[in-house]
């Protein structure tokens, strides 16, 4: 129940200016249903009118009223009631609380405050304190499973706001480029990404909103409730509104949030433990007949781990201890995990809030330090944010939003051969690597784990450079990835009331960020030193004019909107890296660079100018009916065609009005149509060379790989969308079900083509994609006593995307490929086919299904032409519960996806490498596998023989199976369903009572316990890698893992302040 | 309930889009919207050590051996990408020869379409003795023809002859500038059309020997290279940007993965080949030059085998692309074969001592190795020695050596690693059955029986 002095916060938002003649006093008292105390902060307002007053702290009124008079008592977090006063002078009422907010107020696009109901399109809104739950590291992340039709594919926690991709109803785009829109109290702001799909994972820049800030998230899902954003709206908008300082009263606030969360790595890919580095069962020995560890492999196909005594790495480094000493041969089971530290998320929060009369005004302050799961990682964020809004007149309001971010931040490696993926990869199941941890001994030399072969005459290793891989350690510390960026968003406003129904507002809203990235490989490491260093600066400008008219007329309403937008872009950016070494240790400049540097420098400009209307039609709160127009000007389109229109239609049906029927609270048609128009990113429609390497004097130029071209015109999406919204048993039930379908015509994209052609790809208007799907939320209240609430929300969407045609004579798009060791997989699309088709190699079958084998009993394989159906998931939502007994709550949230699939290039080499499990089974003849075959070793391999057509049922070395054929080439072996549940986060919580805070200075405290990621609940694919995050870097689609950060779970607690 | 009407004037602003932008807006200020002929042409130049330097073609011709991953040297049937020739070095050579806007200012307009045309031949030349019949008369039209059709590999030999022939007549006196490997030199450029319609020429000496024949007469009469002075060298620089492939995997990626073949030493180390020296350094182990056995995948052989030796991984290594040695192995073979006239054994043995010239840079070591067991000339045995020492001049050319080997079937002791036997072909690129599929489909169905195999032979191959 809220409590009296939290609503008192919550006062009216209406000013009174005069008052006409009045007949009569009323007055009341107004009251709570579920437990009969008295409401302070009501709203009592006179029907038809903007006049009225508050109940006061006792809950009590007086409102002088004509006769006839309809009174509106309404109250946030209570369904508002309306009481004819007839001859009543004392009206006492109670109200009820309201689970879902049936007069919801939304914010829709262009931040225009629209009641739920009369939207004819779905939108779902998810409030910031569900968001803020366990301090996710990339707020956007916590959207995971809680809207329906949205998926989040996220990072590990060791990436400290890594990537989260966000996919409104699915694959919108044929090139994949389909992030939504992401909007802070009406700014766009931009969500690009720096990382590529290895190295460190800068994350998305749509996390630079303070969470603590976010009132409330809405997701305006598909074209038709974003058409007034236009083209960057088309694949949804993600529209965040952040908390305000209330008017009334001269009052502040002060609100004080900490958490402390510690992080650690888990979830580990079990690996073998049994043979060590190598390549054979047996050791070389030296002249001398010591037996050495095969320190030049990276693999784990070595002798026994059995205790022998060896020479291992160590014992070639003159400083170490162990020089010249034989040591026992034995596993290090938990080498990898030994290489993680516990991290830790401090967050610190303050925010002060407050207003008068005419003001508002709310500051916020954040510092956010995560200290990585990975040595010497770090992320440090600053956030302050300013809101405040003044009335100048009674007519003129003049309001502003600035939000000023800094992140700093050293950040893992991850991805292919980057960073400590490798460790599943490539590695020496006998490295004990707290051994490696100090990585340079006292006269500077490195220690490496990877270095060339001891000579065996003189039983020394000359050259003690590292060979393929750098010791993990010496990559943390020297060979480090720093990124700094500051960023500014928000938006300086006026509104002019010119009548009581008619505002005019303009806004000048911008972007800015600048970010830096700084790559450092050091000295002594097996890579040329290098240096290479960024800048990236982005400046997005929105001026905007609206002019809003709403009024009723007895049963009808109106609600008109004209307005009109300039977006401005500019970014640029230079970048810069040594080539062929750098001059000086530790001097990390490109004035270090041995040869002329690789420099970039880099310029793009867009404009986009557009005019739109929508109006709004009401009839007795039962019938509603939208349409909109907009326009848009594309500075990127050919100039004789860049100007283009599209409309959206929307109308809904409150049925529930229309029937007397009890049990049924409320109930909701609703259906749209919408369009929205897309161009492309600017120089795309003329010819430009590409400037090739300087050889000597003579600087080359080429002809670039794609193809621009001059007729693009710009390309629509069609949706269509039906649902329906029910509440029962007074709003203790709520289901919302919605269909859409939508249609991506002449969608822009740089086809592949064949290189024959003289181009790798060109820019066409291609095609049709076209999505349909189902989304289906249920919410409830299963459990009320008076003590004890349980609500629960679930949530379930199913998305298919078909390519239904491509271009003349071309039926594939190849989103993306990966090729590892001279064999590529492909991400296509196939015309007929649903999206995103993985392709890869798989096992040669004859008719029967049975595998073939080449002469030596191998399993032959396809080219990479097989196609092993989509990536995409069959169905995606999330499960959200919170109780709440006594002063107790406990928040769980559940996320799921079923179906999809990956690659995973992790589990492939584990095999190849000899360090996964399956390589030291035990076989059907009771051996290792890994045992010769003359001596029941082998593995066994079942199928028919290519050449003769003869079945084989023999036994084949381990070895040359796993690394050489299938570890390798056999793609098919290594792709994995991605479904899963997955608890993503548990909050226990206590507030303080009333009887405990009256002898503090507080008005409220809290305090929680909270726990990010504790349990993967049930996966398909094999333990040590997670479905969820597979989102590598910036490809939108996630289709391959290629080296994982490690899963990262925390548990902390929270404290929360007001005062 | 009382209700007025509000008489409104809406008086609203409307930002109208106006579709009218500033001009340059749209303009790519980041790259050039123009370039000159050679500095295509010299792009194109910057693709020519990768005709030659990869370990897939040191490979097929067994040069080398795979030392610590061996994967790739066990002839996997895999796919193998030309794209990269098309998109790159042909387009812009093509944007060269279509142009109609060249400017005289860097030489002779007909030059640079001379050049231009050389370089597209010898590249299309490398490109269809790889994987046989490849999309040519209809390629590089950009968005005038995605999917361009295969050639056969005859029809576009005929072709290149052509080609070749009036790139030679359209040559005029004046130098162009930015040439990377001729320093402008039209006269060398001449010879160059003439040695590779030469060279190309021997190809058909199964398939077609009388066309063969013709154009071998043809080439040599219109004047081929006379001594190393006109090869065609790719000379990379002591610039990172500019550097040989095999310096950045071995020197600056510590890939020490490539090995002497035993096949190579065993063939140079008994004659005392005054180039073994060159090729590879003596294992570290012993200080002999050791061989490793070809396609094994035992026993990692850096320490025990002979490595590439120091001038082969140098930084500014050149690259030997076309050379005086092979114009006179290819006279030696040619008056075997009766196309010409000539003195076998001393076109031999002055093709030998250009070779050694060209890698040792002086005649050491010459006479004795010219009078070595096998070595010194033997009229009965005349076509193997010729071929067997061409490969062994080949050296680290090995996709030109694995031609040569394809056709003449020298030096007959290559070995089949793990059963898998020398592949006779490259197969197109996976991409090829995507982007390209009815075109694609048709021309392993007319080659190769509907079978994409490494194994498939080309139209001279037989």
């Amino acid at each position: 129940m809220k409590n009296k002095i939290t609503i008192l916060v919550f006062m009216a938002l209406f000013q009174f200016t005069s008052m006409v003649a009045q007949e009569k006093t009323v007055t009341g008292t107004i009251t709570s249903s579920a437990d009969g105390l008295t409401l302070p902060g009501v709203n009592v307002i006179l029907k038809g009118t903007n006049q009225g007053t508050v109940t006061d702290m006792d809950g009590k009124f007086t409102l002088m009223v004509p006769d006839n008079a309809t009174l509106v008592f309404s109250s946030l977090g209570f369904a508002t009631r309306e009481v004819q006063v007839g001859n009543q002078l004392v009206i006492n009422i109670s109200l009820t609380e309201d689970l879902e907010g049936l007069d919801e107020v939304v914010v829709t696009a262009l931040g225009i405050s629209r009641e739920k109901k009369s939207l004819g399109y779905a939108t779902q809104e998810v409030a910031g304190e569900d968001l803020n739950l366990t301090n996710e590291q990339n707020v956007l992340g916590s959207l995971s499973g809680r809207v329906a039709g949205v998926q989040v594919v996220g990072s590990s926690g060791a990436s400290m706001g890594g990537t989260q991709k966000i996919k409104i109803r699915g694959v919108n785009s044929i090139g994949g480029g389909d992030q939504p829109l992401i909007v802070v109290d009406g700014t766009p702001i931009s969500n690009a990404n720096f990382s590529g799909s290895d190295q460190a994972d800068y994350g998305n820049l749509g996390q630079d909103v303070n969470p603590a800030d976010i009132e409330s998230v809405n997701v305006l899902k598909g074209p038709a409730a974003s058409a007034l954003y236009g083209i960057r709206g088309q694949y949804g908008v993600i529209m965040i509104t952040t908390k305000k300082g209330k008017k009334g009263p001269k009052d502040i606030n002060v609100q004080i949030n900490s958490s402390f969360a510690i992080e650690e790595a888990f979830n580990f890919m079990p690996l073998q433990n049994e043979f060590g580095a190598g390549s054979s069962l047996s050791f070389s020995t030296l002249a001398n007949g010591d037996p050495y560890v095969a320190v030049n492999w990276d693999e784990s196909w070595g002798p026994r781990m059995d205790g022998t005594p060896v020479r291992q790495v160590f014992s070639f480094y003159p400083q170490d201890p162990t020089y010249g000493q034989l040591t026992p041969f034995v596993p290090h089971p938990d080498n990898i995990k030994d290489y993680y530290e516990t991290g830790y998320n401090l967050n610190n929060g303050v925010t002060v809030s407050g207003g008068n009369e005419n003001s508002t005004f709310r500051l916020s302050l954040n510092d956010t330090k995560i200290g990585g799961v990975e040595p010497n990682t770090y992320l440090n964020r600053n956030n302050v944010g300013l809101d405040a809004s003044l009335d100048l007149t009674n007519n003129l309001i003049v309001s502003t939003n600035v939000n000023y971010a800094t992140n700093n931040a050293r950040r893992p490696q991850q991805g292919s051969e980057h960073g400590t993926g490798y460790f599943v990869q490539w590695f020496q199941r006998n490295i004990d690597m707290n051994r490696l941890r100090d990585y340079q001994y006292p006269d500077g030399t490195y220690l490496s784990w990877n270095v060339r072969s001891p000579n065996t005459t003189t039983g020394e290793i000359a050259n003690l450079n590292p060979l393929y891989w750098n010791n993990p350690f010496f990559d943390a510390y020297e060979n480090t990835s720093e990124d700094r960026r500051n960023r500014f968003f928000g938006n300086v406003g006026l509104r002019y009331k010119i009548l009581p129904e008619l505002e005019l507002s303009a806004f000048v809203r911008s972007d800015m960020f600048t970010q830096n990235i700084e790559n450092r490989t050091a000295f002594g490491g097996r890579r040329l030193p290098a240096y290479s260093v960024g800048k990236y600066e982005n400046q997005e400008m929105n001026y905007e004019l609206l002019a809003q008219y709403t009024n009723r007329w007895d049963d009808f309403s109106l609600n008109v909107n004209v307005g009109g937008n300039i977006y401005d872009r500019r970014y640029s950016y230079l970048s810069m890296g040594t080539v062929g070494g750098l001059s000086a240790p530790g001097f990390y400049n490109i004035d270090a660079s041995i040869d002329r540097p690789s420099t970039t420098s880099y310029l793009l400009r867009k404009q986009i100018r557009s005019g739109f209307g929508m109006a709004s039609v009401g009839f007795r709160d039962t019938y509603f009916l939208d349409a909109s127009l907009r326009n848009d000007n594309s500075s990127a389109l050919p100039e004789n065609n860049n100007s283009y229109w599209y409309p959206s239609v929307s109308g809904s049906l409150v049925f529930s009005e229309l029937t007397n029927w009890e049990t049924l609270s409320f109930g909701k048609l609703r259906a749209s149509y919408a369009q929205a128009g897309s161009d492309l990113n600017p120089y795309q429609t003329t010819m430009a060379y590409g400037v090739g390497t300087v050889y000597g004097n003579t600087n080359t130029l080429f002809v670039p790989d794609n193809l621009n071209n001059p007729n693009i015109e710009p390309s629509f999406a069609h949706s269509y969308e039906a649902g329906i919204e029910l509440r029962f048993f007074g709003n203790r039930l709520g289901m919302d079900f919605t269909y859409y379908e939508q249609k991506n015509k002449n969608q822009i994209i740089s086809l592949d083509v064949s290189g024959t052609s003289g181009y790798g790809s060109s820019t066409i208007n291609a095609g049709l994609i076209e999505n349909e799907g189902v989304e289906f939320t249920l919410t409830g209240r299963p459990l009320q006593t008076e003590n004890f609430h349980w609500d629960a929300t679930f949530n379930i969407s199913r998305n298919r995307s078909m390519v239904v045609e491509l271009a003349p004579g071309i039926d594939v798009y190849t989103y993306g490929s990966t090729t590892y060791s001279g064999v590529t997989s492909y991400l296509n699309s196939y015309v007929g086919q649903p999206f995103g088709s993985l392709i890869g190699q798989a096992y040669q079958r004859d008719d029967a299904g049975n595998i073939l084998l080449d002469n030596s009993n191998m399993p032959l394989y396809t080219d990479a032409t097989h196609n092993f159906g989509s990536v995409l998931p069959d169905f995606t939502g999330g499960f959200q519960n919170t109780i709440r007994f006594g002063n107790f709550n406990l928040g769980a949230m559940i996320d799921f996806q079923g179906g999809g699939q990956f690659f995973s290039r992790s589990k492939m080499l584990a095999v190849r490498t000899g360090q996964d499990p399956i390589t030291v089974a035990i076989n059907e003849r009771g051996s290792s596998v890994r045992d010769p075959l003359d001596q029941g070793g082998g593995v066994r391999v079942i199928g028919v023989s290519a050449a003769t057509g003869e079945n084989v049922d023999a036994y084949v070395d381990a070895r040359s199976y796993y690394r050489n054929v299938v570890g390798r080439r056999i793609y098919e072996e290594w792709l994995y369903d991605a479904s899963y549940v997955k608890l993503r986060e548990v909050r226990l919580g206590y507030n303080f009572g009333e009887s405990i805070l009256s002898k503090t200075p507080f008005k409220t405290a809290g305090i929680a316990l909270i726990a990010r990621n504790p349990l993967m609940i049930w996966q398909n694919a094999p333990k040590g890698i997670d479905p969820s995050e597979i989102s590598t870097g910036s490809q939108s689609i996630s289709w391959y893992e290629s080296g994982q950060l490690v899963s990262v779970r925390s548990y902390g607690v929270n404290l929360n302040i007001t005062f | 309930m009382k209700n007025r009407y509000i008489i409104l004037l809406l008086v609203s602003f409307l930002v109208m889009g106006c579709d009218k932008f500033d001009d340059e807006i749209n303009t790519n200020p980041n790259l050039p919207s123009e370039a000159s002929g050679t500095q295509l042409i010299a792009n194109a130049q910057l693709w020519l050590p990768g005709l030659s330097s990869s370990p897939q073609g040191q490979f097929l011709a067994q040069y080398l051996a795979e030392t610590q991953y061996v994967g790739v040297s066990l002839y996997p049937q895999q796919s193998t990408s030309f794209y990269g020739y098309y998109q790159g070095p042909l387009m812009n050579l093509q944007e060269v020869i279509n142009s109609e806007s060249l400017s005289g200012v860097q030489g002779p307009v007909a030059n640079q379409k001379a050049v231009a045309k050389i370089l597209k031949a010898y590249f299309f030349w490398n490109i269809t003795d790889r994987w046989g019949d490849v999309p040519y008369s209809e390629a590089l039209k950009g968005s005038d023809n995605f999917t361009p059709a295969y050639d056969t590999q005859e029809s576009i030999y005929n072709d290149l002859f052509l080609e070749l022939k009036e790139a030679n007549d359209m040559i005029v006196s004046g130098s162009i500038s930015n040439d990377l490997v001729y320093g402008g030199n039209m006269t060398k450029w001449k010879k160059l059309a003439n040695t590779v319609r030469m060279l190309m020429a021997l190809r058909l000496s199964e398939v077609d020997p009388a066309k063969g024949k013709a154009e071998f007469i043809a080439a040599m009469e219109d004047g081929v290279f006379t001594s190393n002075e006109d090869n065609l060298v790719f000379r990379h620089l002591e610039d990172a940007n500019n550097q040989n492939y095999w310096f950045s995997q071995v020197v600056n990626q510590n890939r020490e993965w490539w090995a002497l073949s035993e096949n190579l030493v065993d063939m140079m180390k008994p004659v005392d080949d005054p180039r073994l020296s060159v090729y590879g350094d003596p294992a570290r182990e012993s200080g002999e030059f050791i061989g490793r056995p070809y396609g094994q995948e035992d026993n990692l052989g850096t320490e025990e085998h002979s490595l590439l030796g120091s001038d082969i991984i140098a930084q500014d290594a050149p690259v030997y692309l076309v050379t005086y040695a092979q114009v006179l192995f290819a006279m030696a073979e040619a008056v075997e074969l009766d196309w010409i006239e000539g003195d076998t054994e001393e076109l031999y043995k002055e093709a030998i001592k250009q070779s050694i010239l060209q890698w040792t840079g002086s005649d050491a070591g010459l006479e004795e190795f010219l009078n070595a067991a096998g070595i010194s000339f033997d009229g009965d045995n005349a076509l193997e020695q010729i071929a067997v020492q061409r490969y062994v001049h080949l050296f680290m050319h090995g996709y030109e050596a694995w031609a040569e080997w394809r056709r003449t079937g020298f030096p007959d002791d290559l070995v089949s690693p793990a059963g898998a036997a020398v592949p006779t072909r490259l197969s197109y690129p996976d991409n090829e059955a995507f982007t390209n599929a009815t075109n694609y489909k048709a021309a392993i169905d007319r080659q190769f029986g509907g079978d994409d195999s490494i194994y498939g032979k080309v139209w001279w191959d037989n």
